[in-house]
């Protein structure tokens, strides 16, 4: 059917808009995009269309239309279909199972089971701007949020998105229904080339493949050159690991690209253009060659278009994925059937590109634009973004973030709003980093910076690029030298090979970020990576080149502690580099204890050897087995089978099998007789909490005379005084820290520096001053009447009820906070016979504490009043507590923590009470710092290098939750160990150290490396409990431990990642040298 | 052409240069010679090397001066630490992937590379090797050697072999680090369309590709004293040596070469000319029967290997267009062997016969099987097993080897005195000696063949339309009322012009005449390095210089050629001219 006018045109459109969401048929349309294809939408099509076809024989007044639409752009809810039933709200279904078939038919024709679907729908539509029409579906369905009010949607802009996932893209009737081609009728009727242009200067349109040209500019260019052997080009490349905007653009709706194009080539005075697209796109091919056909077989491309006497040619050229070919000299070289090479510019295409003719090349997404900005006007268009970027742009949100999918936003949108907004976070606790946006060109851009625009200047200015649209998050668990790496990696093996810079530098470079990952590199490896990088950016050929250093210029200047990590340490505390780790659990481990090594040991029997093997990483297996936090657990590869090992809980074991008979005296003894021989060198340590007394344990086996000083009468800090007896025995703790005075560390208890002795007079006699003191003072609750008498401090209140100097407790006992502070204080004040309620502004899964005790409070009768912050404390006209007004809170959008942000309502209650726990968190005290002379950062903490943990002060070193603020006893441990390295290092001057020193304290073991066929096991075992009505008024320990079959059964569960990997190889081949060096075999 | 000037500053002095000149041109004019070691004037703007960066306060990143237009206003530095240390790292980025065997490169002391390092101040490669693998070494071609190790992917050989010639045996080839200079389908150069012709070994900044080098065999030959072994030499030769050793471009030192090459023990020098000179008699006498039986037209001359290969690959219909005559080298290989051995009654089994080319196409045509007429002379005169087959010519090495050998042999060309060449095969006349330069076959020929129609002297000896360096020159002379339309080509790609008009029945032309290489002879793949325009200039003036003293300018006057007329061959295009001057070729293949 050819259209030989812009009237028939427009008599066509009107037609077909009846037949889009008729009034008399239900309609429901399939998203099949590749991405929900992939997901099963082609499945859940046919039996969608053989529902319909065996309802249409059992009832025949049946009207239900099934069609196949583009993608939505949720790729996270595939499959996803609209439905519609007449009159009423369409409604977005998500994650579509092929079984629910009969569940969308059957409400086609029962508006109860339609109420009950839009119930569990996704969200509704009511309403939708097209481009030349408004369309009302209905309203309806009060329960089901609109669209555009769920976070993915919320701050969306659906310009070039706005008929993709509503309109059939094999259908061209349908895009005309909806307005298409009305632009190419109004150009080609009505304006002039320069119109077109001017219409695109003031919408201010900048090309959106990524550099930002502006579009009018580069029209008006060709424009000048002589034709009509000229041609237009859509570049469809995408070629950026993690981007598909375009190829989404191109299958939803291919004919807006045609429009956009044909206009392009009337304005430019152009008759022939193709568009440039990966093979790897077949869906996007096959639907823009239907689209081809189908526009010529209407007269909206070809010969005499509209009967204007414009004239269009337009074809494919399928290029077969290099992407160098994205940059538009090697496209051109590409298309004439030349190897993809780029070409130095000037002469630019627009001068001689394609056969040597005046080409012009634009990215999809610029073509898209182009029909809207004619329809509409460029005013229209330039009210959307930002003065310098206009209009919307198009991302691809992938990554470590829940809701993936296509996002269309005004240019100007925050990364955070994308990010937390539109991507609702990592949707997980892990903590997202960065975001790595423009693919192998751009950068990853720090969370800190996630305020920044997202414009092309503001992106630029941070050292990455808007490029086509790629926007990959990344969390905790992503390294970012091997992203880095990934990306280098990337473009080298992309890189043509025409130019030095590129060819060679990306290839060293690469080298370079292949040794960091492996920890080979030295610090000047750091150096030359910058260099190199900066050349390659400086000198390189073409635009692949000269952006490829991008990810490693950005992750340098923004993560440079990481790669320093990776030298200096060795260590990826991500967890990816897996040259440099052992096993997930050691690498999480701040002690980097050798886990499966001693679950191995435990396994063959060798409980003695395992305890010891535990025992030369830590000092207090007992203590930590109980208390810790079990980092090891949160990386356990076990857990994608059923649960995480239980590691931590196995080393008590260990611990207490070992104390209860009586054998770690003969491990004792065997430490003690291979201290290293005295160096003469004195080392004062402040604080004997784990960070001390650790860095001791290390420090006096290395051979040093070691002096710990405590102001408290008992060694242990928190876990003696902070962490209740239930959890953690004192009889524990007390054999733990008397082996290191065994050891031969002086303890020189009740000393406070500052009062009992001076910090320069301490300096002056020792060769090294550690501090450890710790972060224990309370931060203070923040609301009127915190001074009341009856608000006590969560950490002060523990320490003293130790002490034995606890202040009285009432009756009816609130507390405020959620970390492990506030629930060991409910939990003790529960046992001392109070009524406890403990108020978190937060929900329940927010909470910092271990699940565990949130759990055990829970079961002991605990109340809990969530989403709840005080606001006041209430003073009962004595000066003391009557009760905490809070405020209700409801959850909000996602934050940086990932959680979502609690945001006050008008609803207040009132908790009558008698005694508040303010246990809001703790920081360093000012005080040490200051009597040590020690710089401090905003928050308290002592400032420290992040490797040696040495001060500004030559001589003094700073460990432990002083430096990190309030964290868990085994990072306060890591700390220590690394540290004591540093100083044995430096005591004994850097050019003679000798690693093996260090090294040989930690022994060496020989086990079976045989990984199990099959893993054993299932479930993680659980120790037993103390029942809860035996839990009253006393501080019995809770868990009774693992017995020994539990032991031995759970240690089975380890599925030894450890063996084969590059560190275990690593360790054998020392161990081997080190064998033949002292001529034993 | 655009006369507009544009200014400039170029490190601070104000400079104006004509529209669109590129920076490195400009800077260069004005005594600024930034370096780069992709670019070649004429022939290559690859903007690959990352060397000739400059800084322009206000652009984005460095500007590549070989590419970069001077614009008006700019503010050219040429020597900023940025550039500085861009190039200098660039160009140990090079050096990484690049073998460290400068002492026995056969470009050692004539690298570009090498001297580039030099130059730059490199002190030590900071960067180590990255690429994994070699590359394999192809020495299939009796002609070239590549060794894509050594390549530096400047690109210069793709560019010449294409733009130049027209052929595309050679075009980039894998991606990053593995990125190649190769063939189609990585096959040896003997399996592809390469004409041999060495452009891209006279262009090769580094020693990625050269000539085949044969100077040890060679001296193996004369070392052997139960050989005859006889050598000549190419018109081109005389003109191209003495600057392989050192002097001038273009000096012409036929005396001290002909010296030179008795100190290294030759047995007799003779010279190429000599057959050139009985060339044009086979090919006048070709030409005029044509003209006469109405045979195919245009003739085409024959005396270039590489244009030879390459009608055979590309235009296999042509080739009875092409004249049946062997080139001049082979002549003489088959006059050596015949009519000389003859005379001096040596066994021909024991002559070797040694070419001196400008050429490296002549290895490849010196070893075309069919290159054997002497032994089919002696075959049955003998006796001989075809077994105990030869070649005409055993030998053919190019000016760059000759020079080596000089070197070798401790031979200071410039100190000898003039010496002559030996009777009766190195007798020639003036039209032989522009057989070096493009259009001398032509007007030798027509020197021969304007007096063999009409029998009468030309008015001109000169014939000015077929010289110099135009791509192609066209002209028409009147022999007696017979109009003879001729064209001059040079460079393939210029040939195959000429042959598409052939094809497609639009050419009126009598005879052709082609040379493969830029120049003609002068400019062959195997004189000396690095060549360029004004160096061609040279060389070329210095060989109608030699004509021009001649005393006999003309083939068919030469005493010699007559002699072996009279006592040997009897007349042009008689049976034993048939058997030892003439051949036959073959189609190939396309790629």
């Amino acid at each position: 059917m050819r259209l030989a006018s812009k009237k028939a045109l427009d008599a066509l459109r009107i037609e077909a808009a009846a037949h889009l969401f008729p009034e008399t048929e239900t309609v429901i349309a399939v998203g099949m995009g590749t991405c929900g294809i992939g997901n099963g939408a082609d499945l859940l099509y046919q039996n969608l269309e053989k529902s319909i076809s065996s309802y249409i024989s059992t009832r025949n007044k049946m009207h239900v239309r099934l069609k196949k639409t583009g993608c939505f752009g949720f790729c996270s809810e595939e499959p996803m279909a609209l439905l519609r039933v007449p009159g009423k709200p369409a409604l977005l279904l998500n994650q579509l199972k092929p079984k629910d078939t009969d569940r969308l038919i059957s409400a086609c024709f029962s508006p109860d089971l339609l109420e009950k679907l839009a119930k569990s729908a996704l969200a509704k539509i009511e309403h939708w701007d097209f481009r030349t029409s408004e369309f009302n579906f209905g309203s309806g369905f009060p329960s089901t949020p609109l669209w555009n009010e769920i976070p993915f949607f919320k701050g969306q802009e659906k310009l070039v998105l706005r008929d993709c996932g509503l309109i059939d893209p094999e259908n061209i009737e349908e895009y005309i229904a909806v307005g298409g081609y009305d632009a190419l009728a109004k150009a080609i009727s009505g304006m002039k080339g320069e119109d077109i242009i001017a219409e695109l200067k003031k919408a201010k349109l900048r090309g959106r493949g990524g550099a930002g040209f502006p579009t009018g500019v580069k029209w008006e260019l060709m424009a000048k050159q002589p034709g009509p052997d000229k041609y237009v080009i859509c570049n469809a490349d995408e070629g950026d690991p993690g981007a598909y905007m375009n190829r989404n653009e191109i299958e939803s709706d291919p004919h807006m690209l045609l429009e956009g194009m044909a206009i392009g080539a009337l304005a430019m005075g152009a008759s022939n253009g193709f568009v440039y697209v990966r093979a790897e796109y077949p869906l996007a091919v096959e639907r823009f060659e239907r689209a081809i056909a189908q526009a010529k077989d209407y007269g909206l491309i070809g010969e005499n278009i509209l009967g204007s006497g414009f004239s269009f040619d337009l074809s494919i050229v399928t290029g077969a994925g290099a992407f160098v070919c994205g940059e538009e000299t090697a496209l051109i070289a590409s298309a004439e059937g030349r190897a993809g090479r780029p070409m130095p510019r000037p002469p630019f295409p627009a001068q001689s590109g394609y056969l040597g003719k005046p080409t012009t090349i634009n990215n999809v997404e610029t073509w898209c634009n182009v029909p809207l900005i004619i329809a509409r006007g460029g005013d229209y268009f330039s009210g959307f973004g930002t003065e310098k970027s206009a209009g919307t742009k198009v991302f691809s949100l992938v990554g470590k973030v829940k809701n993936t999918g296509l996002v269309e936003l005004p240019l100007g949108s925050t990364l955070e709003s994308i990010v937390y907004g539109m991507g609702e976070g990592s949707g997980s606790r892990k903590r997202i980093r960065a975001v790595q946006t423009g693919g192998p060109s751009g950068g990853c851009v720090p969370t800190k910076l996630f305020s920044t625009p997202v414009d092309y200047e503001s992106l630029s200015a941070l050292g990455a690029i808007m490029g086509s649209g790629g926007m990959v998050v990344m969390d905790q668990d992503n390294c970012m030298v091997d992203t880095a790496r990934y990306f280098v990696e990337f473009t080298a093996n992309e890189s043509c090979g025409k130019c030095t810079p590129c060819r060679e530098g990306l290839s060293q470079s690469l080298r370079i970020l292949n040794a960091v990952s492996r920890g080979e590199a030295r610090e000047s490896d750091l150096s030359e990576l910058e260099t190199l990088a900066n050349v390659v950016k400086d000198s390189a050929l073409c635009g692949l080149g000269q952006t490829s250093a991008n990810p490693v210029l950005t992750t340098l200047k923004y993560f440079r502690d990481e790669y320093e990590e990776h030298v200096r340490d060795q260590r990826c505390k991500a967890g990816v580099c897996s040259s440099l780790y052992l096993a997930l659990c050691e690498n999480s481990c701040p002690l980097h204890m050798n886990i499966p090594g001693y679950l191995q040991l435990l396994k063959e029997g060798r409980l003695e050897e395992s305890f010891e093997l535990t025992l030369r990483g830590n000092p207090f297996p007992g203590t930590i087995g109980r208390i810790c936090h079990f980092h090891c657990k949160m990386r356990c590869r076990r857990e994608a089978l059923d649960e995480a090992v239980a590691q931590g809980e196995i080393h008590r074991y260990i611990a207490d099998a070992m104390y209860k008979i009586g054998r770690e005296k003969a491990v004792y003894a065997k430490l003690i007789s291979e201290k290293l021989p005295p160096t003469g060198k004195k080392i004062a340590i402040i604080g004997a909490g784990p960070a001390g007394l650790t860095a001791a344990y290390y420090l006096v086996r290395l051979g040093h005379s070691v002096t710990v000083y405590d102001e408290h009468d008992k060694p242990g800090g928190i876990p003696r005084y902070g962490i209740p007896s239930y959890r953690l025995p004192r009889d524990v703790i007390d054999k733990e820290t008397l082996f290191i005075t065994k050891l031969g560390a002086k303890l020189v208890m009740k000393t406070k520096i500052g009062r009992d002795l001076s910090f320069a007079d301490l300096e002056k006699a020792n060769d090294a001053v550690i501090v450890a003191a710790g972060a224990s003072e309370d931060l203070p609750l923040g609301i009127p009447g915190d001074e009341l008498k009856g608000v006590i401090h969560g950490y002060d209140f523990l320490e003293r009820l130790t002490l034995k100097t606890a202040p009285e407790i009432g009756e009816r006992v609130v507390i405020v906070g959620a970390g492990n502070v506030a629930i060991d204080a409910a939990r003790t004040i529960s046992r001392l016979g109070s009524e406890v309620t403990v108020v978190y502004r937060r929900e329940k899964r927010d909470m910092p504490a271990n699940a565990a005790e949130i759990e055990g409070a829970m079961e002991e009768g605990i109340q809990f009043k969530f989403l709840c912050a005080p606001t006041e404390v209430l003073d009962d006209g004595t000066g003391k507590v009557k009760g905490l007004r809070v405020v209700k809170m409801s959850p909000g959008g996602i934050d940086e923590s990932g959680r979502r942000k609690p945001v006050p309502t008008d609803k207040t209650e009132l908790i009558l009470c008698d005694t508040i726990i303010s246990a809001v968190g703790e920081r360093a005290s000012a005080g040490i710092a200051a009597e040590c002379g020690l710089e401090t950062q905003k928050n308290g903490t002592v400032k420290a290098d992040s490797f040696s943990f040495r001060t500004a002060h030559r001589k003094v070193y700073a460990i432990g939750d002083i430096v990190s603020g309030p964290a868990t006893a085994a990072e306060a441990m890591g700390m220590a160990l690394r540290a004591s390295r540093a100083i044995d290092k430096e005591l004994a001057g850097k050019a003679s150290y000798d690693e093996s020193r260090f090294e040989s304290l930690f022994g060496s073991f020989t086990y079976s490396d045989e990984i199990p066929d099959e893993p054993v096991g299932d479930a993680m075992r659980r120790a037993p409990m103390i029942p809860v009505s035996e839990r009253r008024r006393n501080f019995v320990e809770l868990s009774l431990g693992y017995s020994g079959k539990q032991a031995l059964e759970e240690a089975e569960r380890c599925l030894r990642c450890d063996v084969g990997t590059a560190r275990r190889e690593r360790q054998y081949k020392n161990r081997e040298d080190k064998r033949v060096a002292a001529g034993r075999n | 052409m655009d006369t507009t000037m544009v200014h400039a500053t170029i490190d601070g002095k104000a400079c104006e240069f004509p529209k669109g000149t590129s920076i490195l041109k400009a800077a260069r004019s004005v005594g600024v010679d930034i370096p780069t070691l992709c670019h070649l004037e004429d022939v290559s703007e690859n903007a690959s090397c990352g060397l000739c960066l400059v800084e322009v306060p206000g652009a984005k990143s460095l500007l590549r001066a070989c590419v970069t237009k001077v614009a008006e206003g700019m503010n050219i530095l040429t020597a900023t630490e940025r550039c500085m240390r861009a190039r200098k790292t660039n160009l140990e980025l090079i050096l990484a992937n690049h073998p460290k065997d400068c002492l026995s490169c056969s470009r050692n002391g004539n690298c570009e590379l090498q001297a580039m390092a030099e130059r730059l101040g490199v002190k030590q490669v900071r960067f180590p090797r990255t690429r994994v693998a070699d590359f394999v070494k192809d020495e299939s071609s009796g002609s070239l050697v590549r060794d894509p190790n050594k390549c530096i992917l400047c690109g210069r050989c793709v560019t010449v072999c294409e733009t130049v010639q027209g052929v595309n045996a050679i075009d980039f080839a894998g991606r990053g680090i593995n990125s190649r200079v190769s063939t189609f389908l990585q096959r040896g150069m003997d399996e592809v369309a390469c004409m041999n012709c060495g452009q891209c070994a006279l262009v090769c900044p580094t020693a990625a590709i050269t000539e085949q080098d044969e100077t040890e065999a060679v001296f193996s030959a004369l070392l052997d004293p139960t050989k005859i072994v006889v050598v000549e030499t190419a018109p081109a030769v005389r003109v191209g040596i003495g600057e392989a050793m050192g002097m001038g471009a273009g000096a012409l030192v036929t005396g001290k070469m002909v010296a030179g090459l008795r100190r290294l023990g030759f047995n007799k020098v003779f010279d190429t000319q000599f057959s050139a000179d009985l060339t044009i008699m086979e090919e006048g006498s070709e030409l005029i029967h044509r003209v006469k039986n109405k045979g195919v037209l245009p003739m085409i001359t024959s005396c270039s290997p590489g244009w030879i290969k390459f009608v055979e690959h590309f235009y296999p219909n042509l080739i009875p267009h092409l004249s049946t005559c062997k080139s001049p080298q082979q002549m003489f290989g088959s006059i050596a062997k015949t009519y000389w051995a003859e005379a001096v009654g040596a066994d021909p089994r024991n002559i070797v016969v040694v070419s001196v080319m400008p050429c490296t196409a002549k290895k490849f045509e010196a070893r075309r099987p069919e290159m054997d007429g002497a032994f089919h002379y002696w075959k049955d005169k003998m006796k001989l097993e075809d077994t105990e087959s030869f070649y005409d010519v055993d030998f053919a090495i190019t000016t760059r080897e000759l020079a080596r050998m000089f070197r070798v042999a401790g031979i200071d060309l410039e100190r000898l005195q003039d010496e002559d060449f030996d009777d009766p095969l190195g007798r020639s006349t003036g039209a032989a000696v522009i057989f070096g330069a493009t259009g001398g076959v032509m007007e030798a020929a027509l020197r021969t063949a304007y007096e063999l129609i009409t029998g009468k002297a030309l008015p001109s000896v000169d014939l000015k339309e077929v010289r110099g360096f135009q791509g192609i020159k066209t002209a028409s002379v009147d022999a007696g009322g017979l109009k003879v339309n001729v064209a001059v080509a040079h460079t393939l790609k210029n040939a195959r012009i000429i042959l598409d008009e052939i094809a497609a029945g639009k050419s009126d032309y009598t005879f052709v005449e082609v040379m493969t290489c830029p120049g003609g002879c002068i400019g062959g793949g195997g004189q000396p390095l690095p060549v360029d325009k004004e160096k061609r200039e040279a060389r070329a003036k210095s060989i109608y210089l030699e004509d021009a003293g001649k005393p006999i300018r003309k083939s068919h006057e030469s005493p010699a050629i007559q002699e072996l007329y009279t006592k040997f061959l009897g007349q042009p295009l008689g049976h034993l001219s048939h058997e030892l001057l003439h051949t036959k070729y073959r189609p190939r293949a396309g790629v």
